[in-house]
């Protein structure tokens, strides 16, 4: 699809994460790519590290990292009968029941991009003395 | 002593929620306004306008139509389109799909709000139309003959969220290596809801089917039938 633009909204929404959570800098972060979400990881991985080197020319302050880490879990397309109730992953767009045949197929997952995990670095403290 | 503390947040965010949202709040006043919205999408050249021509034509001044109609430059299917419904086209000036900011600023050009049935005319792509909600509330995958009947596999998302498939150019069929049924069943292997009509729409062949068709479907909206309500139709 459109992976610079989801990168750069990706992005966006890590920072204010950030910001949030009172941290110092983000260190890591981890999306789920489905197989029918219309991203290409290698693309979003491609635009991803463009635009942090990007924003590391255009902004000397800037707190994204150059060594920020982007991990890509890819989410298999779930499928469920509706005929017999029977869950599996499948390894194509053909919607047929692997138990009984049935073309009655929901998908469960696979169309989602997701920003799942951020980790962070807090400030340091001075360690209270209780 | 200092230390510093690293630690991981879980977000599981869906980075397409808000846009997701936009959507479902513009399909809702649709249909509180009692219009249905079909969403055109098709290759380049497949018929969108040809088909849209016909259906106005079918349907003369019995129902109240509008369209917004895509295209990366020029107005000329605005211009096609005029002599028969209000329409407005929407120049994206290089993007390849529509978003449903554009639909929202096209809507704001036409002369009314009351319409029966709103028809958007997506950028004749197969890809990208496919991962962009318009609030529609049906969305037709439009084949032509002349594209081959192998393409329903090679783009799945366009047909798997796709409510109908119009196969068109059906005069040309005796010149071409395209089956019907061939196109049918690909597709339906990925969609087994789809309604499928065949038609051309240069002679008007199967041209009424498809309009009692989007009848039915605008009597289900007025019956809050909610199935319609989400895109895709999982």
């Amino acid at each position: 699809m459109h992976e610079q633009s989801l990168v750069r909204s990706l992005l966006t929404q890590v920072e204010q994460l950030r910001i949030e959570h009172g941290a110092d800098v983000v260190t890591r972060v981890e999306v789920e790519i489905g197989p029918l979400s219309g991203v290409e990881p290698l693309l979003v991985r491609e635009a991803f590290e463009l635009l942090v080197a990007a924003e590391q020319d255009a902004n000397a302050n800037s707190q994204l990292r150059p060594d920020l880490e982007l991990v890509i879990h890819t989410v298999p397309l779930g499928c469920r009968c509706r005929e017999c109730g029977s869950e599996w992953s499948a390894d194509s767009c053909r919607f047929v029941c692997d138990h009984c045949r049935s073309n009655s197929v929901q998908v469960i997952s696979g169309d989602e991009f997701r920003l799942k995990n951020i980790t962070v670095r807090m400030p340091q403290q001075a360690e209270v003395n209780i | 002593m200092t230390s510093p503390i690293e630690k991981t947040i879980a977000v599981n965010q869906d980075l397409q929620a808000e846009k997701k949202r936009r959507a479902a709040e513009q399909r809702a006043a649709f249909a509180a306004r009692g219009t249905l919205v079909v969403n055109i999408v098709s290759s380049p050249g497949a018929g969108k306008t040809s088909l849209l021509e016909a259906t106005a034509k079918h349907w003369g001044t019995s129902r109240r139509l509008a369209v917004l109609v895509g295209d990366i430059a020029t107005e000329r299917d605005a211009d096609r389109l005029r002599p028969f419904t209000p329409v407005v086209q929407l120049t994206t000036g290089g993007a390849c799909h529509l978003e449903l900011s554009l639909i929202q600023q096209g809507l704001g050009q036409l002369p009314a709000d009351d319409y029966q049935f709103l028809f958007i005319e997506n950028i004749g792509n197969l890809v990208c139309p496919a991962s962009h909600d318009l609030a529609e509330h049906v969305r037709v995958a439009l084949l032509s003959t002349t594209e081959g009947d192998d393409k329903p596999g090679k783009y799945p998302k366009m047909f798997r969220t796709s409510q109908a498939l119009v196969i068109s150019k059906l005069d040309l069929l005796p010149h071409v290596p395209f089956s019907v049924e061939a196109a049918s069943d690909d597709a339906r292997q990925i969609q087994p809801e789809l309604a499928i009509f065949s038609l051309c729409s240069l002679t008007g062949a199967g041209i009424a089917q498809w309009c009692d068709y989007l009848d039915a479907m605008r009597e289900q909206l007025l019956a809050g039938q909610s199935s319609m309500q989400e895109i895709p139709p999982h």
